[in-house]
């Protein structure tokens, strides 16, 4: 039995939106004058070299440095010549100062430059063909834009272990690795954990796992995404697809109340990987583990036709027979229709089943659903797991219960019928139909992702499109109102949930007339507060990351 | 421009027409206007087009040529391609003379990469090599297939012949008969084989006979002349108002050819002459072609004699696929493979038109990069499209018959022309 006293509803008061950048004013901060490439510029005192130049558009390559890590400069692939300096400076650990000249591309740098890149790529395995980063490989990038000479060197290359296990989700290739330590520094700083170092020196120094300990903490995941080469592969995609075949879709976690900012990866209707969109204000540059496999739900078990008892229909059937059922419940009495929201789905979704609910039917009950709370920490992972509770909650405007009332609710037979938008979490375990005993209902009408106990028990059930197959906003536990982009088709016969909402309407003879989910994000960030400043923001398709070059 | 009339390009009886039969034109036939309509498909008609013609009996009053039926979204299509696999699109661009498209093509992204000095000098000669027999082969289709329209089934013949030996000599040198691909940025895939000059020198004096035998079929042939001579005439003034180049302008007396008034490649080492015609009736459209062809002969004999040695394509991992052997064995060499083939050459950002003599005439691109390993925008001026645009104003006036013989003149590719 799952009925979560504590539930969704228990937590997250709806914030206002502090929108992204916008914090209180800074004290004034001293600007430095700075020329680059003989063009003068002014940059806030203490902002590092390298950012300064990359932002007016030098191009200086690294593969050590990362914005949201610290600079080891390692890699001597971001040297600078700066007027004064003996020896072409390592531009992610210096500070710009004033009156400093930067040359980015002197004679000098170039050949610096092209030299370490040669060191490099002396014990480099030939591995592009069978390598997961080729693609979107910052060594080949900067090999193909700062070096281009063929190998003056002939000899034998150094091996080292090429298949090491070294997490749950990882395995790394200390041949391939070039040694930048961003993984070590992302297990240091970001998931506080210290489970990765270097061991040994020269060309047999290699990365490798602290003794007795393995790569498991629960943001391991991370050290793939800023390896700049294959060294670092995640198991889940390991092997499955060639990265340039991919296309990107930018949308929002559906993990849990964080709502850290993702891309869906995506070929032929499939989704390969979730990997985190930088946001300052969510999450960073980083995600947890445990979002990035919140995909793999929306290939499994998916509801994907309509149904009438337990046998498959059509659209028209099954919402004419929905709508005579609900049509005859509230027809005996309204006051014993009850209506389940999810925090799972779109404020949209809520939105309009609202104004259904409330508006039109003025339905006697309201629940809202949404999966267990779990663990959490205080880096990115919240404990409430669904990803819209606090839209839910404000659209709800203390109309909606919990779960453990609508279990009240049908044991004292309070409700005799329940329409449902989004039945997760609902009937969860074996146990759970004695608690929650929906078969007294004399009309259950269920709108669903995936076949799970309540779509078996119920009498009409309607497909849902899941989070990345619909364009709609989730409201995180900060209450920022993101966006959500559809990145696959739906999976069947799905649809919507605003867009059942509006059909089954109809039936019920109720005019909900939407034909967009922007044309409802318009209305209802007219009518609810919480929405107010929210952006439904440009329509855009699926970038192929084979054009957007690479991700390194 | 350089106005010298070729001394062999001489006419056998020039700009006379026949005498008109008043019969023909006598009022006493009632007519009515009737539209007819050509094509798409039609059996005397090479190349997919339509026209759609109105007839007073046999009298064309208005004549509507409708192209398109051959787009294929080439310059789309490129859009999404790498920089080196438009190649096999320029091959079906002018499909009898793959050779100088892809040439064409190959100098304007070099032009935008700023290599177009640096491709090595084989290079240069042998793509003036393998373009010169492109452009014998695409005169011997045009006016062995014009001939054959005309009756004349035995020129048509002997001209595909000679055409055979070209094809199989480039087949050996690029792998196709047809579609070559044989170019590439910065030079050519591959070398020329060993026995080429050789070869090339043989075919040269076979063809050379050919061309005098299909002379002596056509050039007096009293059915040909009849259909040739003063027909659908152009002026040198209606030539450059309807932007026409190539054979069919060189008819008209416009004695423009880039290959001499903007000399690109090597083509300014070779002594060639520039034919014009002196009426620019459908007879001065084929016999421009026919003397092209021989100064075309002279031209390969020049560049086999200079053909230097060296390298084929220039020498940067950032432009030309390494050899297999280092692609195979140094990561340096795989990584530029890889590149190469997967983002494409990466051209800086610019525009550029660059254009180079087709086998019907000027044959722009003008090209657009962002920078990126695609092009932006590929553009093709095609020489044909002119032609078959002037063909609206050439055929009111004339008889029926007459669409087919000045329709096979104007040499109508519609890979070109509909891209």
């Amino acid at each position: 039995m799952s009925t979560s006293a504590a539930g969704p509803g228990s937590a997250v008061p709806v914030a206002v939106v502090p929108k992204a950048g916008s914090g209180p004013t800074p004290a004034v901060i001293e600007s430095v004058n700075v020329t680059i490439d003989g063009k003068p510029h002014q940059f806030p005192k203490g902002t590092n070299l390298l950012e300064a130049c990359n932002q007016v558009g030098a191009n200086v390559p690294f593969f050590c440095y990362h914005a949201g890590l610290s600079s080891p400069a390692v890699c001597r692939q971001c040297l600078v010549d700066v007027k004064g300096q003996p020896k072409p400076v390592p531009s992610c650990y210096t500070p710009v100062a004033d009156k400093m000249e930067v040359t980015t591309a002197s004679p000098r740098v170039l050949d610096v430059r092209r030299q370490m890149l040669e060191f490099t790529l002396l014990n480099h395995p030939i591995d592009c063909p069978i390598c997961d980063k080729a693609g979107e490989c910052t060594l080949q990038k900067h090999y193909f834009d700062w070096d281009a000479k063929f190998a003056r060197n002939d000899g034998i290359k150094v091996h080292k272990d090429k298949v090491v296990d070294i997490g749950k989700h990882i395995v790394l290739d200390q041949e391939r690795c070039i040694l930048c330590t961003r993984c070590i520094r992302v297990c240091d700083e970001v998931a506080k954990t210290h489970e990765l170092e270097m061991a040994n020196r020269g060309d047999h120094e290699v990365l490798t796992t602290a003794p007795g300990h393995r790569l498991d903490n629960p943001y391991s995941l991370n050290t793939v995404d800023v390896c700049p080469v294959g060294a670092l592969t995640a198991k889940d995609f390991r092997f499955a697809m060639r990265a340039w075949e991919l296309s990107s879709t930018p949308s929002v976690c559906p993990g849990c109340a964080t709502g850290c900012n993702v891309e869906i990866h995506t070929a032929r209707g499939h989704v390969y990987r979730l990997v985190p969109r930088i946001n300052q204000a969510v999450n960073k540059h980083w995600m947890c583990d445990e979002g990035r496999f919140t995909y793999k739900a929306l290939h499994a078990e998916r509801l994907a036709a309509p149904r009438i008892g337990n046998s498959p229909t059509d659209w028209d059937r099954a919402l004419e027979e929905a709508g005579k059922k609900l049509r005859a419940a509230l027809d005996a009495d309204a006051s014993k229709v009850g209506v389940l929201f999810s925090a799972q789905t779109t404020n949209e979704d809520l939105y309009l089943l609202e104004r259904l609910a409330f508006e039109h039917l003025r339905v006697g009950k309201a629940y809202l659903a949404g999966r267990d709370q779990g663990w959490h920490d205080d880096i990115l992972v919240s404990a409430d797991k669904n990803p819209n509770t606090a839209g839910a909650i404000a659209i709800g405007a203390g109309r909606l219960k919990n779960l453990m009332d609508l279990a009240n609710d049908l044991r004292s037979g309070a409700i005799s019928a329940l329409l449902v938008l989004g039945a997760e979490g609902v009937l969860v375990g074996e146990s759970a139909a004695a608690a929650m005993p929906v078969d007294r209902l004399s009309a259950l009408v269920v709108i669903g992702t995936h076949t799970d106990l309540l779509v078996d028990s119920a009498h009409v059930a309607l497909p849902l499109a899941a989070w990345a197959e619909v364009d709609g906003t989730f409201t995180n536990r900060l209450g920022m109102v993101q966006r959500i982009r559809a990145a696959l088709p739906p999976a069947g016969d799905a649809l919507p949930g605003w867009e059942i909402v509006t059909h089954l309407a109809r039936r019920l003879g109720v005019t909900l007339d939407f034909s967009t989910p922007k044309a409802v994000f318009t209305e209802a960030k007219q009518k609810l507060a919480f929405m107010k400043d929210a952006e439904w923001g440009r329509a855009m398709l699926p970038v192929q990351l084979r054009f957007a070059g690479s991700r390194g | 421009m350089d106005q010298s009339i070729a001394p062999s390009s001489r006419r056998v009886v020039l700009g006379v027409s026949e005498p008109t039969d008043d019969a023909l034109d006598a009022p006493d036939l009632p007519t009515e206007p009737m539209p007819l309509n050509m094509g798409p498909s039609h059996p005397a008609m090479h190349g997919t087009v339509r026209m759609v013609l109105d007839v007073e009996g046999e009298k064309i009053t208005s004549a509507d040529v409708q192209i398109g039926y051959l787009h294929r979204c080439f310059e789309k299509e490129s859009e999404s391609a790498t920089w080196t696999q438009v190649f096999p699109y320029t091959d079906r661009l002018n499909y009898v003379s793959p050779m100088l498209n892809n040439v064409g093509y190959a100098m304007a992204v070099e032009k935008l990469l700023g290599i177009d000095k640096q491709v090595p000098e084989r290079a240069q000669y042998i793509r003036v090599l393998v373009g010169e027999m492109s452009r014998i082969t695409d005169h011997m289709t045009c006016l062995g297939a014009g001939a054959m329209e005309l009756g004349a089934f035995t020129a048509f013949l002997y001209m595909l012949k000679a055409r055979e030996w070209f094809y199989e000599l480039l087949e050996e040198v690029s792998g196709a008969r047809l579609t070559h691909s044989y170019m590439r940025i910065g030079g050519v895939c591959d070398d020329l084989t060993p026995d080429f000059v050789p070869r090339l020198t043989d075919i040269l004096k076979r063809s050379r006979v050919v061309l005098e035998d299909v002379s002596k079929l056509l050039d007096r042939n009293r059915i040909f002349r009849d259909r040739m001579d003063g027909i659908a005439i152009i002026t040198r003034e209606e030539a450059i108002a309807w932007s026409l180049t190539g054979p069919v302008a060189r008819s008209a007396g416009l004695a423009y050819d880039v290959r001499k008034d903007h000399p690109y490649l090597v083509y300014d080492r070779f002594d060639f002459d520039v034919p014009i015609g002196s009426v620019g009736d459908n007879f001065d459209r084929y016999a421009v072609r026919v003397e092209e062809m021989k100064q075309s002969m002279r031209i390969l004999e020049q560049a086999m004699e200079q053909l230097p040695g060296g390298p084929v394509v220039v020498n940067d991992p950032r432009i030309t696929l390494p050899p297999k052997s280092e692609t195979y064995n140094s990561i340096e060499a795989m990584i530029a493979h890889f590149k190469i083939i997967m983002d494409g050459i990466h051209v800086p950002p610019g525009e550029v038109y660059s254009f180079t003599e087709g086998g019907n005439g000027e044959l722009g691109f003008y090209l657009v990069s962002d920078g990126t390993g695609r092009p932006w925008k590929c553009r093709v001026r095609p020489p044909c499209f002119p032609a078959v645009q002037i063909m609206m104003k050439l055929l009111p006036g004339l008889f029926l018959a007459d669409v087919v013989p000045t329709f096979g003149m104007m040499n109508m590719i519609g890979g070109e022309c509909d891209r």
